[in-house]
């Protein structure tokens, strides 16, 4: 995902901010790495270059 | 079938290569309402293998392709690159939308929303779309309808019906893909419950489609 998006993505349970925190980059992309809630510290996977921002329970193997 | 709202995203994550092989082009109705239209952000939810994105990607400067199956984005991520159109991807729920409100000008959500149930929850999504779409931004909403031949011999008490439609993989196998298939009425009645201004419906081609803007 591009850093850029982060001015758009959201906590998808309450809204709030998320923070990034970027395992690995390639060509200003992040491709794999963590983005945290701001406010319920709910912690959503970026893997293969895509967050993935399910509710917790729609993740697969939930 | 578990009543899981899980469900549809792990359903598309078993059928999502072959489904993406029978989704190759857009459908008219998609680009008649981009045609004229424009703006910074695009969103495509419920993007499927992409082939929406990728016509939206002509009407705005960034386009958000989110969708329940993992599956799916891996084929949208090979379809952009395949035919080079940029698109940002997001594993999403369409009745939790990981975007911020008044972040989107225009939007598709397109064959999606009869996946979820129950009702509440297509009501919740709807009002998740009016959320995220700025000031004078536009949708497009559709939906499987009743109106389709392949429902002409189901009766319908005007509250549309639930039902399972098989989708068969090459092997044979099939995978039941849940659908609430909607009364043209009842679509209607649920986009004025929704917090979404109807500006305009139509039938077409078996399929409800609605242009909603944000709550005024």
């Amino acid at each position: 995902m591009k850093e850029s998006l982060m001015e758009i993505v959201c906590c998808p349970m309450d809204k709030h901010d998320l923070e990034l925190d970027a395992d690995e980059r390639d060509d200003g992309e992040i491709i794999s790495g963590t983005l945290t809630c701001t406010d319920c510290g709910e912690s959503y996977p970026i893997e293969d270059g895509i967050p993935n921002l399910l509710p917790p329970d729609m993740r697969d193997g939930a | 079938m578990p009543d899981d709202p899980a469900h549809a995203g792990h359903t598309y994550d078993r059928i999502a290569a072959h489904f993406s092989e029978t989704r190759e082009y857009p459908w008219p109705e998609i680009e008649s309402f981009l045609d004229g239209r424009s703006g910074a952000v695009g969103l495509d939810l419920g993007c499927g293998n992409g082939r929406h994105a990728e016509v939206l990607a002509a009407h705005a400067d960034r386009v958000v392709a989110v969708d329940a199956s993992t599956g799916l984005l891996a084929e949208a991520a090979e379809r952009a690159a395949e035919h080079g159109f940029e698109t940002d991807l997001v594993a999403g729920d369409a009745a939790a939308i990981p975007l911020g409100a008044g972040t989107v000008d225009l939007a598709v959500y397109v064959a999606t929303l009869h996946h979820l149930r129950p009702r509440a929850r297509r009501i919740g999504s709807l009002n998740e779309l009016a959320r995220v779409l700025a000031p004078g931004g536009r949708a497009l909403v559709s939906a499987w309808s009743t109106v389709h031949d392949r429902f002409a011999d189901e009766g319908t008490d005007g509250s549309g019906l639930d039902t399972e439609v098989d989708w068969t993989l090459p092997g044979g196998e099939t995978v039941g893909r849940f659908y609430h298939v909607y009364d043209p009425a009842e679509f209607e009645a649920d986009l004025k419950a929704s917090e979404l201004a109807l500006l305009e419906w139509e039938l077409s081609s078996g399929n409800c489609y609605a242009v909603v803007g944000p709550s005024e």
